[in-house]
């Protein structure tokens, strides 16, 4: 399960029962997907940066929601089918906290352990090389 | 001007030393930059649409890389410009 992030653009020539209509449909398949919607924004109609499809405005809706890989798979396929949907994007969100690490930290860290590991083999080899001589007294 | 009037590249340093610039998201302590903040991607998109580079803007290295990626994302659901003109 992953949080994910999906934002599409429905075309402004709908009228607004039909483009609530299409939402619901939507968030129907991340529910059918047995994903968990977590927030719906819509923005309403909003003007775009350029036209697509010679359409100057657009219905702005986001989908914030928790699911396996397959809702945003079928989300996608299903915005490719419709006309009236003129762009879509889906995101897979950030879950580490604390994604910047500070360089040197690690550093310092990664060479503790690497001295750990160095250190850590050298009893089991011994006791493998103990062991094996047994073995050919055993024989 | 002409070439001999131009102030000389140290000089017109010393006396007039460019102001410091600085990470705006990292004043803020800024981990991840959405692309939903039009308003925030904007100032960083002039008149042309061009993502301004960081020598102008002072951005880290960091942000730079999250700020690019975000206006890129906007500018596909159209929130922001390819070209401006």
């Amino acid at each position: 399960m992953r949080q994910y992030e999906t934002g599409f653009l429905v075309s402004p020539a709908l009228t607004d029962e039909e483009t609530e209509a299409i939402v619901q449909q939507m968030a129907g398949v991340v529910s059918q997907k047995s994903g968990k919607m977590s927030r719906i924004e819509k923005w309403g109609k909003r003007k775009m940066a350029y036209a697509i499809k010679k359409h100057n405005e657009a219905f702005y809706v986001f989908f914030h929601y928790e699911s396996g890989s397959d809702a945003p798979l079928e989300l996608a396929r299903r915005f490719r089918q419709m006309d009236t949907i003129l762009r879509h994007l889906t995101l897979v969100k950030e879950t580490r906290q604390n994604v910047r690490k500070k360089k040197k930290a690690g550093g310092r860290n990664r060479a503790k352990e690497t001295a750990a590991e160095a250190s850590a083999p050298t009893p089991a080899a011994a006791e493998a090389a103990g062991s094996e001589p047994k073995k050919h007294e055993e024989a | 001007m002409p070439r001999d009037e131009r102030p000389e590249k140290g000089s017109y340093k010393k006396f007039f030393p460019p102001k410091k610039k600085f990470c705006r998201f990292c004043q803020r302590n800024v981990k991840y930059i959405d692309y939903k903040n039009v308003d925030i991607l904007k100032r960083y998109i002039p008149d042309r649409g061009k993502i301004s580079p960081r020598r102008v803007t002072g951005t880290c290295a960091f942000h730079q890389r999250k700020l690019a990626e975000a206006v890129k994302r906007a500018r596909l659901l159209a929130m922001l410009p390819y070209v401006m003109d």
